[in-house]
């Protein structure tokens, strides 16, 4: 029971990191800093909490926010570049800071963060102190578990709702034809740069709060955690889930979560069904998934909506 | 002391400017990042390993042994997951996208097969030294930067005083023009793919004998290195590949030896000359090219 509550917790932390990269690819850049601003967000959300003995609720914006703030000057100075350069300066970014986190002697080194207070452990403790047994029939760790993973999904809704409804906005219109053409975009007035770093910082915080989280849902952090596998592992969730509707990711990282529970056992086998899907669906379906066009269809087919032909079909990847 | 660094960091170097060398020429012909190019490698170093350490051949033929693998690999690299999105035109993102994931298969399935752990790696090489005054200069080290050297020298005649080579200059410069004078672009691009594999397998190779060890996951640190490398010496541009990958293997030898309190940094050095590279000077530093910023 603890353990599908876990997974499910997991999926949600996932579909927050899915929805990171979702944002940036929105306006037609690939990162691979995301992992990165994972790191940032994991190490800072442990250091505040074991250092400073901040709570959980403030450590994991707060790594967010850090996670944001490096965002703008990175992306500044990166997103005037072509979409190549940006791969390999995030990719290169996400690297640097696992070997800084590799040397420093607060970040633990090699040897990562211990001992970060768990949220499932606190809420316990605190659940502990106000009931006498847990409701539902549940044992308390087990009702503790419950509500970690109602948090987590909170969080993921919350950035789901969000993106969504700035996708309907000036903002998410700006995304779509930056992506769309660029130097069309700019034609019309748009401040493409702004734009972009708009999308590559709400990425890094929603990646910094999903580290945060991360770190206070296992007891441990490390560098490793954080390097180029995790970097593509977010790109294969929109890849496969879709990456023109801010549901794919989510179903991409629920999926592909799922798939690599299965598979637990053979680390290395994951990683080749992972590459290998990346490969095919490139191929097969650019778009993954899920694409605009299927919405507006069941929309329409339910009657809901506006009764017009689906939008163009989006640049996807 | 000053001297001796130079020549460790010029060794070194020779393998970031080969493997360097490899991106930059399939990035000149078809305008994208093989993301694999460090699994390409890595498999080359393999390749040679087996040849020598479970068959018990020389040098030599390892480096060849390496080379013709890697160079098939990128054969089936450009048919797997290059040919058929340039047929279907889809976004440059797209290429990026595959050829991570076909890295990323390489790189398990060695894992699979291999192991993660290093696997020694011993050439029979004399282990004389040579002395030039404060110099020592390693047998290893003479032949990683010879080896180097001679190939870089071999590719530079070959572009520009072979027919291939005129013909992979052109398909570079226009494919649709090389195309109109008759120039076989999708022969061409195979060729390119697999040279630039080709000299990422002797790379390979030539780190897994300066190291005397090889890993199934050593593709991923140089291959990283390698797109620094290229960033810092221009997209598409041979010449600055080579100067990009000694200037990295030099800055990396310096920071070990004068800045000993960073030597845990060396693997960040060439990321931080990246992004000084990348706001100061896009173009990189011997790219003439002023159109980087704009989207392809």
């Amino acid at each position: 029971m603890s353990y599908y509550l876990q997974v499910a917790t997991f999926i949600c932390i996932s579909g927050i990191l899915g929805l990171s990269v979702y944002l940036v690819l929105s306006t037609g850049q690939l990162t691979l800093g995301n992992a990165g601003f994972m790191l940032l967000g994991g190490y800072t959300a442990g250091l505040l909490a074991i250092r400073l003995g901040w709570p959980i609720w403030l450590t994991v914006p707060a790594g967010g926010l850090l996670a944001a703030v490096v965002a703008v000057p990175l992306g500044a100075a990166t997103l005037r570049l072509r979409g190549v350069y940006l791969a390999i300066a995030t990719l290169g970014f996400t690297q640097s800071l696992v070997v800084i986190a590799n040397n420093l002697t607060i970040t633990g080194g090699a040897l990562g963060l211990k001992d970060i207070p768990n949220l499932a452990a606190r809420l316990q403790r605190f659940l502990r102190g106000v009931l006498a047994e847990a409701p539902l029939g549940l044992t308390m760790a087990q009702f503790a578990n419950l509500l970690v993973l109602l948090i987590s999904a909170a969080l993921l809704g919350l950035a789901y709702w969000l993106i969504v409804r700035q996708g309907k906005s000036r903002v998410g219109r700006a995304f779509t034809a930056i992506r769309t053409d660029e130097v069309a975009a700019s034609a019309m007035g748009i401040n493409t740069t702004y734009y972009k770093v708009l999308a590559f910082a709400q990425g890094a915080f929603l990646a910094g709060v999903a580290g945060g989280m991360m770190a206070h849902l296992t007891y441990f952090i490390g560098p490793n955690d954080f390097g180029f596998s995790r970097a593509v592992e977010m790109l294969v969730f929109v890849v496969v889930g879709g990456t023109a509707v801010p549901a794919g990711p989510v179903l991409g990282a629920a999926l592909l979560r799922a798939l690599s529970e299965y598979l637990r056992e053979a680390k290395d086998l994951r990683l080749i069904v992972y590459g290998g899907l990346m490969m095919l669906m490139v191929l097969v379906r650019p778009q993954g998934l899920l694409t605009p066009g299927m919405f507006a269809g069941w929309r329409r087919r339910l009657g809901l909506g506006p009764r017009r032909p689906a939008p163009g079909k989006g640049a996807g990847a | 002391m000053f001297l001796q660094q130079l020549l460790n960091g010029l060794t070194q170097g020779g393998t970031y400017a080969l493997i360097a060398i490899g991106y930059t020429l399939i990035f000149g012909v078809l305008e994208i990042i093989n993301m694999a190019h460090g699994e390409v490698f890595m498999i080359g170093a393999m390749v040679g390993y087996a040849l020598v350490m479970l068959l018990g051949w020389g040098l030599v033929p390892a480096l060849l042994g390496g080379m013709i693998g890697a160079a098939l690999l990128g054969a089936v690299l450009e048919f797997t997951a290059l040919r058929a999105l340039r047929r279907k035109g889809v976004s440059n993102l797209a290429p990026l996208i595959s050829t991570i994931g076909l890295g990323m298969v390489l790189q398990n399935l060695m894992i699979r097969f291999a192991g993660a752990e290093p696997l020694p790696f011993r050439v029979p090489l004399s282990s004389g030294v040579l002395k030039l005054g404060p110099l020592q200069a390693t047998a290893t080290q003479l032949v990683v930067l010879g080896v180097s050297l001679v190939l870089m020298i071999l590719l530079q005649w070959t572009l520009s005083r072979t027919g291939l080579g005129r013909a992979v200059r052109a398909v570079s410069e226009n494919a649709e023009t090389a195309a109109l004078l008759g120039v076989n672009v999708s022969g061409i691009v195979l060729a390119t793919v697999m040279l630039a594999s080709a000299l990422g397998g002797a790379a390979g190779v030539l780190v897994g004998v300066s190291f005397v060890s090889v890993s199934a996951v050593m593709g991923l640190g140089y291959g990283l290195k390698g797109l620094a490398v290229i960033i810092l010496g221009g997209l598409g541009n041979v010449s600055g590949a080579v100067a990009g990958g000694l200037l990295i293997g030099v800055l990396e030898a310096m920071t070990v030896a004068y800045g000993e309190a960073f030597s845990g940094y060396k693997d960040a050095v060439a990321f931080i000359f990246l992004f000084l590279i990348l706001v100061v000077r896009p173009q990189g530093l011997f790219g003439q090219n002023a159109a980087v910023t704009r989207r392809s």
